[in-house]
């Protein structure tokens, strides 16, 4: 799995090329990468807009019909309509990526602030801790917690967030050790300023940007991840039209029915593409600092 | 010699073989492969299946696979036919007492296990003692040899097997493979490693358990000493085959893809939207076979909420558009099913047929009288606030066969009609068999192998429940189930066990909890050259007699 | 694990610090501080193996239910004197660092436990299931590196067209799910085309699919490093005397500038193994193949966690060797980082 790495050698322009065209300073590519986001976010809030009818209602007298008019992306063997199924799909989906990497970005918070201030020894072993973590793949990691903790919406999300935890530990772990090192702590505690108010309002807020930056990037990865774990039939429960659900399920008939593997997987393609774009492009206006 | 079904139930079983083959007889031949020619020596097959057995010890196992896969390596001391008739192997005779509490049967010979011990009288004490044996903790073959307690070594070769209470069912139960032989010598050096088959699993059979490898193939090769077959195969001495290939391939794209393109010369478990790929096929050729034994049935959890109320069970079972969700999944290849037993099991009662069908008004009405009133924001039924749901756990994937998780789409988009929430967590096989086996599900579902109509004795009866390894998954103790089971099993006189057997089957379905959905049938394809191959009673393929063409 | 951080070289083994500090002292002095380079680089090894058996065993630990249970299976008929056989066999009864002590000594020996479904040793579920990974891993690297150079090489050194098609196509990469990929592949040209085999593990022609599937995103990854690599290669002194001389295009990337943009790739070989055991685990499920990926997610699906423990284990290990051997090797390879 790869990481949608930023090289902040590169100058500011989108996919799209060259800094021809923008629109109050803002490349054409990232423009268009926002208004599909829109639309994205729209169909996971109110699906009923996008796309009529039920996704788990079956019509079997239009099994398995490939795409055509009213039936823009085919039907598959319950004749259940693909186009409102990945519509409606949009919502599970994505939780998956938000749930994940809200999870990571907590226990990252958590952990790192734990390292940054608690001392040498707990910097110590909990820096090992995360060596350990960074040594095995991210899968292979989430695959270790699921049998823990089994499967499921929850499960899945809790086990893509602990195995990219790590790297968000390291970004507040730096800004703690650089507020730790600063003059701030010994001043603060000199004036008698509680341990909780260092926290709160010199270090996270510090922290928050490259930590929410790395999120809008890394949330990619995470629904990656996510979906995924979701495909090996780990994740939600059917009748669930999450896209890695369907596109497992669409394994069995795509040796005939070859539109029940395509759609739901540009849907995940392209959620993380206009996700990424729009990310990187914030991360490049509003970082004051490089990503670490 | 006692055969346990005579002439009349004969009549009546063949009478149903005889209907389901002809039904069956589009496809291009019906139950064995069209041997022209002589057979030929030598040569291997590879046979790619879609489920691995998780053990191999054919004493505990309760998989089909299992049972199959290991037919080729242990034999048993009696062979059945289609139609329930008991042919001689390992035993050249029996006798019963007139209680059924006890059968003597006289072994043969010539017979020798692979690691060179004899079989006798006392390996078979020994098998059936391991059955029972409270360390072996079987999970099927210890239900099929019934109410055992023990057999007696009259001489070398006469083993008398006693039980507690009258058992019609042993004769059908001791040809299955679950009931076979493993060398004494393997029973008691090899015991904990009997589950990984390979060289722990020596039996006496026309192949021998050569190598097993975890997630790709088991292999079998020929055994030349055997000369023991039963009279129902086509051949007495050893296999024509020098060798055989399991290889296990989940992913029916892949196993059809095999086949196709002769990775594979047998695959079994052949979908139903690649059947006609398979029949349209010039080198290719389709066996079909419906199962005897307990339909692919949905049971419902009776002791506890919402399913110990009849109504709501009723509801249910006739809120499920049955008919329409298997035509639809299964692309016409299966059938809907009426009783809790396919057609081509003995016994079977043919007038519940269309006796129950779809009406998801009737089960309105009785959702409406059972309190279920109430409609919450998804539409789905309340009563004092809380939802109507209920939960049908799932395997994980790779082990759910047959395109079940698409039918239990279905099943639920149906039961949502009608305000019933169905809920399908994925549980992994050690918490799946905990929840299900202590009763904390309300609906489960199976398909179960058996050609005697006993298997409703272990589907119904009140003694066969989980807690004591039994498979009755309705967890209602009805005394006329329990009755009539028992009388079936204490009878072989065909008229008596027909009729008990009938009322069986008729009353599960009155009481709803069970609703029976699609005939399970076994689809083989193979390739023309392939010869020999048969189902035995159980639809399983067999390999003693198949050769494979060199031209 | 981040891409990033393979790249800069960032927090695994060794801190940064160790490969070039500068020395001004005399030769026993060097090979005193090189030992003790070595030294702490080992200690750092079996921290994170030891880091990730404690794991293993935290996890073994923390299945809920009765671990006697869970081995036992499905069976609920276990006499209490067969369940407390089973306890004392394992140890269960025993203090929790007693059985840390066990686990750790048995994992010594390079005994991994046995499968709770299977009732077989792990390490000989292992061996049996590592060649078709191994072959699987085999073709994905030759794949990526083949077209990570095709890229690196077509798109280095050109200014807008050359860093559009990068930077689309590094995105696209990095948001295509594997998985996916794989499915269009067996589609279009197993299934539609029927120009590859749909099944398992049978000769050269099966790998080309499951491998090409596995090789695309470490190509993306492996093709952008590369490229930079050879945009600054590209900028010096003696390859731009050679283009002055009128070497042509590609002879000028591929003779005078790629041997020296391969070696930052070196540094990406413990991720890339990392890579490739995740990936294994999509593919072979995709494609049907056996391996060591499949047997990670049937034992997930069926909570058999000494097997996955010991997949776990198998992966830390290779990476921290693979690692540790390229960290040791790095300044071997690259001259200026050599201490004088």
């Amino acid at each position: 799995m790869t990481m949608a790495a930023s090289t902040t050698a590169e100058p500011m322009t989108g996919p799209l090329g060259s800094p021809l065209r923008r629109l109050a300073g803002v490349p054409a590519g990232v423009l268009l990468a926002g208004a599909v986001l829109t639309l994205i976010v729209l169909a996971a809030a109110l699906p009923g807009l996008l796309a009529g009818g039920s996704p788990t209602a079956i019509h079997p007298a239009d099994a398995l019909r490939g795409p055509g008019a009213g039936r823009w992306f085919g039907t598959d063997e319950l004749g259940r309509d693909q186009f409102t199924r990945v519509v409606h799909g949009t919502r599970p989906s994505l939780l998956l990526g938000i749930g994940s990497t809200f999870v990571a970005i907590v226990g990252g918070a958590a952990l790192g602030l734990l390292a940054g201030l608690g001392g040498r020894a707990a910097d110590e072993l909990l820096m090992r801790v995360a060596d350990v973590a960074l040594a095995l793949p991210a899968l292979l990691l989430a695959l270790l917690v699921i049998t823990v903790t089994g499967t499921g919406t929850v499960n899945v999300m809790a086990a893509v967030g602990l195995a990219f935890v790590p790297g968000y530990a390291r970004v507040v772990r730096a800004e703690a050790l650089i507020v730790r090192r600063s003059g701030y702590a010994e001043a603060g505690v000199t004036l008698g300023l509680p341990r909780a108010a260092l926290v709160w309002r010199h270090i996270m807020p510090n922290a928050l940007a490259p930590l929410l930056t790395l999120a809008t990037v890394g949330f990619g990865t995470s629904l990656i991840s996510a979906s995924t774990l979701s495909f090996l039939g780990l994740g939600p429960r059917p009748p669930s039209p999450e896209w890695g659900a369907m596109l497992s399920q669409s394994r069995t008939e795509l040796s005939t029915a070859w539109w029940m593997g395509l759609f739901p997987g540009v849907a995940v393609t392209l959620t993380v593409i206009v996700v990424t774009t729009v990310g990187r492009y914030l991360q490049r206006r509003f970082t004051r600092r490089g990503t670490p | 010699m006692r055969r346990s079904l005579p002439v009349r139930a004969t009549i009546l079983s063949a009478a149903a073989a005889l209907a389901v083959l002809a039904a069956s007889c589009s496809s291009s031949s019906g139950g064995a492969t069209v041997s022209d020619g002589k057979p030929e020596s030598g040569g291997s097959v590879t046979y790619a299946v879609d489920t691995e057995p998780t053990s191999w010890n054919i004493h505990v196992s309760p998989q089909d696979i299992t049972g199959e896969i290991t037919r080729n390596v242990f034999d048993s001391l009696v062979s059945v036919d289609e139609k329930g008739g008991v042919h001689p192997w390992l035993a050249t005779s029996w006798k019963s007492t007139a209680d059924l509490k006890s059968y003597t049967f006289t072994l043969r010979r010539d017979v020798t296990f692979t690691d060179g011990t004899p079989f006798d009288a006392a390996a078979v004490k020994a098998n059936f003692d391991h059955i029972v044996s409270k360390s072996t903790k079987s999970l099927l073959a210890v239900n099929l040899i019934g109410p055992y307690t023990g057999t007696d070594v009259i001489d070398r070769y006469t083993a008398k097997v006693n039980f507690s209470k009258p058992f019609a069912p042993f004769l059908q139960a001791a040809s299955t493979s679950y009931l076979g032989f493993y060398s004494p010598k393997a029973l008691t050096d090899k015991a904990d490693q009997l589950a990984g088959g390979g060289s722990a699993a020596v039996g006496t059979g026309p192949f021998v358990f050569t190598s097993y490898t975890k997630g790709q193939q088991a292999v079998f090769t020929r055994n030349p000493a055997y000369k023991w077959a039963p009279d129902t195969a086509a051949h007495a001495g050893p296999a024509y085959l020098d060798r055989l290939t399991v290889r296990f391939l989940p992913e029916s794209s892949v196993r059809v893809g095999a086949l196709t393109s002769n990775q594979v010369q047998v695959s079994r478990a052949i979908p139903a939207g690649q059947v006609s790929t398979v029949k349209s096929s010039g080198a290719l050729q389709l066996l079909r076979r419906d199962q005897p034994g307990g339909s692919y049935n949905l049971y419902l959890n009776a002791s506890k909420a919402p399913f110990n109320d009849q109504r709501v069970r009723r509801a249910v079972q006739r809120g499920i558009d049955i008919a329409t969700d298997v035509r639809t999944v299964y692309r016409n290849t299966y059938e809907r099913a009426w009783s809790p037993i396919s057609p081509t099991t003995v016994g079977y009662d043919a007038s519940l047929k269309g006796s129950w069908p779809y009406d998801p008004a009737l089960a309105g009405r009785l959702l409406d009288e059972a309190g279920w009133t109430g409609r919450d924001a998804q539409g789905y039924r309340t009563k004092d606030g809380k939802r109507l749901t209920v939960e049908w756990p799932l395997l994980p994937a790779q082990y759910v066969r047959d395109n079940r998780i698409v039918l239990g789409e279905a099943i639920q988009a149906d039961l949502k009609k009608i305000g019933v929430e169905v809920s399908r967590p994925t549980l992994d096989n050690g918490t799946y068999v905990e929840r299900a086996y202590g009763g904390k599900v309300d609906i489960l579902d199976n398909a179960f192998a058996r050609l005697d109509p006993d298997v409703l004795w272990a589907l119904f009866s009140s003694a066969s429940a989980p807690a004591a390894g039994g498979q009755n998954a309705t967890f209602l103790a009805d005394d006329q189930l329990d009755q009539w089971t028992e009388q079936g099993r204490a009878t072989a006189d065909p008229a008596t066990r027909i009729s008990v057997y009938g009322k069986v089957q008729q009353r599960a379905i009155s009481l709803a909890t069970v609703v029976p959905i699609y005939v399970p049938s076994s689809a083989v394809g193979a390739a023309k050259k392939v010869q020999g191959l048969t189902f035995d009673a159980s639809t399983w393929i067999t390999f003693h007699d198949a050769w494979i063409t060199n031209s | 694990m981040t891409f990033g951080d393979a790249v800069t070289g960032n927090g695994t083994l060794a801190p940064a610090q160790d490969r070039l500090a500068p020395t001004s002292a005399g030769p026993r002095t060097r090979t005193a501080r090189v030992l003790r380079a070595v030294g702490r680089r080992l200690l750092a090894v079996a921290g994170v193996l030891l880091g990730a058996a404690t794991l293993a065993f935290g996890a073994l630990q923390l299945i809920p239910g009765d671990p006697v249970s869970v081995l036992l299976g499905p069976s609920t008929q276990a006499s209490p004197r067969v369940r407390a056989e089973i306890t004392h066999d394992y140890g269960f009864d025993q203090p929790l660092l007693v059985q840390y002590g066990h686990f750790m000594g048995r994992l010594a020996r390079g005994d991994l436990g046995i499968s709770y479904q299977l009732q077989r040793p792990v390490s000989d579920l292992i061996a049996e299931q590592v060649r078709p990974t191994v072959e699987l891993a085999a073709a994905a690297i030759v794949l990526a590196i083949v077209l990570a150079i095709v890229f690196a090489v077509a798109t280095a050194g050109r200014r807008s067209l050359g860093r559009t098609l990068a930077i689309g196509w590094e995105l696209l990469a990095a948001s295509t799910p594997s998985y996916w990929v794989g499915l269009l592949l067996l589609t279009a040209l197993s299934f539609q085309a029927h120009i590859f085999p749909v099944s398992g593990d049978d000769g050269l022609r099966a790998l080309v699919l499951p491998g090409l599937t596995l090789a695309l995103p470490l190509a993306g990854v492996l093709g952008q490093v590369l490229r930079e690599g050879l945009d600054a290669a590209l900028a010096q002194p003696h390859v731009v005397s050679a283009q002055a001389r009128g070497t042509g295009v590609v002879a000028l990337r591929l003779r005078h500038a790629l041997r020296h943009a391969t070696l930052p790739l070196v540094t990406l070989a413990g991720w890339l193994i990392g890579a490739l055991l995740g990936g294994a685990v999509v593919v072979e499920t995709v494609f049907g193949r056996p391996g060591i990926g499949a047997l990670a997610l049937s034992a997930v699906s069926s909570r058999d966690m000494p097997v996955v423990t010991g997949v776990v284990l198998l992966s830390a290990t290779v990476f921290v060797t693979i690692s540790t051997v390229v960290d040791l090797l790095y300044p071997v390879l690259d001259p200026r980082l050599r201490k004088v």
